[in-house]
């Protein structure tokens, strides 16, 4: 594997650095201590990474077998819109997601778990800058309505969580519980569209994917590890963490997870651009499959804590005999474990948007009582906010047959810029959607 | 045993393996060390996740090998490809694994640009240098020295 490392224009480089100086500020502890933690590893470098000797040609849809394009305006019309919609959406979602661990970063009770997360936002600020350069290095005006690349990028450093691209980048964290959990499934989902878009028939961002997934893949590390601990010291009795607490954010992460791979019943147009080689479902059953076997595993570890002197063997034949009766175990009850939630739980988007299903698949009727039910599934800290608030209206509206389902896709309030010429301006305040149709798209992830 | 061969898939390393090495381990060793396999599995996911690798039989993870390419180990400035952990459930072994991984592994170090790949092994545990000299391994000019220090 070979790596070509470029950096912006100085302009567009001071301006990413000026963002981190507000949303990353213990950058400088992070590259002063790198050795004490990270020995051994290449220094961070704040650039694009290109991988070289990637395929030239087309590998799926309907230009397969034709060369790989390098530069928009030999993409069609509609393939450069909806590729520099993606390219757009997975920006935001990088920067958007360092400002979400920036919120909870410093209430990590362990050194390692902060500095790991810390790792985790200045390698999402170098997928922001990677998206940057694909925007800048080329000519995209044609399809942006006139919008130039400078543009393009004062937008997106000047969101904030609430005006970010996918719900998942909207949702402030709670504790340092939510930055663990992100790691573990939101991260997830970015590697599942890196991968995919590995093949993509844009060769710049096809050669930008392997050195980000080689990065996200300690991001979920960063994730799952901590969360392996944490079930150990529950099980060992420790009263400042519980697997109940762990679950309650994974119920609140989840759905926005499943959300980010779009409509299940959508994906068509990357697999006919060549952006992608697997449409929405069958990338989220991918990743449902992935997160049960990852609940599985902190649940063994749980289950080995409890009974060190169960052997591995032991300890699955337990997990599949809890699993199967929902009953108890010398002690662990079937709720002392962590489970995946329904894939139609808390869904505001997708095939199952707004319906009123619970974690288990367990169906409700009354609005009221499902927002009775999701207070008891959800972090604590969490029910106060605005996008609960914003979601418990809306279902309200849904559920009375005031709003359409469509229609309250679109309704969840987001924050706008509203001007500023600072690239990080925090010049925002709350409006509602104005558009009605389905955005274009609803893929992506850090 | 070209049909169990058939049915095993090398594929590298990721964080949801560490439980399976825990067990690997586990059930080679005698010793349950959740936390030392976290912290390797940990440091080889952020230095080349692409490096390290696993091999399952039905889905079921059943070995592992552990490496990545490191430079200025011991003075030695070129970039070598290094073998470092690697285990085979013992109900497992004697169906050539060791050398799928080994073969994902060195076409790794290959692709990277490697010329040498080097480990250590300790000449006492016959099965491993038995392993590694089959894969073709040898003495190196390079001689593992240990001294013990006395409190």
């Amino acid at each position: 594997m070979k790596v070509e490392h470029t950096t912006l224009p100085k302009k567009y480089h001071d301006a990413v650095e000026h963002w981190r100086r507000h949303w990353l500020p213990d950058y400088g502890t992070l590259i002063t201590d790198w050795d004490k933690y990270f020995p051994q590893d290449d220094a961070f470098c704040l650039c694009a990474k290109m991988e070289v000797g990637t395929s030239d040609m087309i590998q799926i849809g309907d230009q397969t077998g034709e060369k790989k394009r390098l530069k928009p305006d030999q993409l069609t019309e509609d393939q450069a819109k909806h590729l520099l919609a993606i390219i757009r959406a997975q920006a935001s979602t990088e920067f958007g997601s360092i400002q979400q661990h920036a919120g909870t970063l410093h209430r990590a009770a362990d050194d390692e778990d902060r500095f790991w997360v810390l790792r985790v936002m200045a390698e999402e600020l170098r997928h922001g800058y990677q998206m940057f350069h694909l925007l800048l290095t080329e000519d995209w005006t044609h399809v942006s309505g006139g919008v130039k690349g400078e543009t393009m990028v004062e937008e997106i450093l000047s969101m904030q969580t609430g005006s970010h691209v996918l719900d998942a980048f909207n949702v402030e964290y709670d504790s340092f519980i939510d930055n663990i959990c992100f790691a573990a499934l939101i991260d997830r989902v970015g590697k599942y569209q890196l991968t995919m878009q590995k093949v993509c028939a844009y060769k710049p961002m096809a050669d930008s994917m392997p050195p980000m997934l080689r990065e996200e893949a300690f991001h979920l590390a960063a994730g799952v590890i901590p969360l392996r601990r944490w079930a150990q010291r529950a099980a060992k009795g420790d009263p400042l963490i519980t697997m109940q607490v762990v679950q309650k954010s994974i119920n609140k992460w989840f759905p926005r997870a499943l959300e980010m791979f779009g409509d299940e019943r959508g994906g068509d147009k990357n697999i006919h651009f060549g952006f992608k080689d697997m449409k929405n479902r069958e990338a989220q059953d991918h990743y449902l499959a992935e997160v049960t076997r990852m609940i599985r595993d902190i649940n063994s570890r749980y289950l080995r804590a409890r009974f060190p002197g169960y052997t591995p063997d032991k300890v699955e034949l337990v997990l599949d005999q809890i699993e199967r009766s929902r009953g108890k175990h010398e002690g662990v009850a079937w709720d002392d474990l962590l489970h995946v939630p329904d894939r139609r739980f808390f869904r505001r988007k997708g095939e199952p948007a707004w319906q009123m299903v619970g974690t288990l698949g367990e169906t409700f009727a009354d609005a009221d009582e499902y927002v009775r039910y999701l207070a008891k599934a959800l972090p604590e800290a969490y029910l106060t906010t605005k996008d609960l608030r914003s979601y418990s209206e809306t279902l309200h509206k849904v559920a009375a047959g005031e709003l359409s389902v469509t229609d309250a896709i679109m309704s969840m309030p987001k924050l706008k810029r509203v001007g500023g010429t600072c690239p990080c301006s925090r010049s925002v305040r709350w409006v509602q959607e104005e558009e009605t149709a389905a955005p274009a798209v609803t893929t992506n992830g850090s | 045993m070209p049909d169990v061969q058939a049915k095993a898939r090398v594929r590298p390393l990721d964080e949801l393996d560490i439980g399976s090495i825990v067990r690997i381990d586990e059930r080679i060793t005698g010793r349950y060390r959740p936390e030392l396999w976290e912290q390797r599995v940990g440091y080889y996911l952020r230095r080349d996740p692409d490096s390290s690798q696993v091999v399952e039989l039905d889905g079921k993870v059943v070995g592992f090998m552990l490496g990545d390419v490191r430079a200025g180990e011991f003075g030695l400035e070129e970039p070598s490809g290094w073998v470092e952990r690697f285990g085979i459930d013992p109900d497992f072994r004697g169906r050539d694994l060791g050398t799928l991984l080994f073969g994902a592994l060195a076409a790794h170090f290959k692709e990277a640009g490697i010329t040498t790949i080097r480990t250590l092994v300790d000449q006492q545990d016959a099965g491993v240098a038995g392993f590694l000299s089959a894969l073709g391994f040898s003495p190196s000019t390079l001689q593992a020295l240990e001294m013990r220090v006395t409190k």
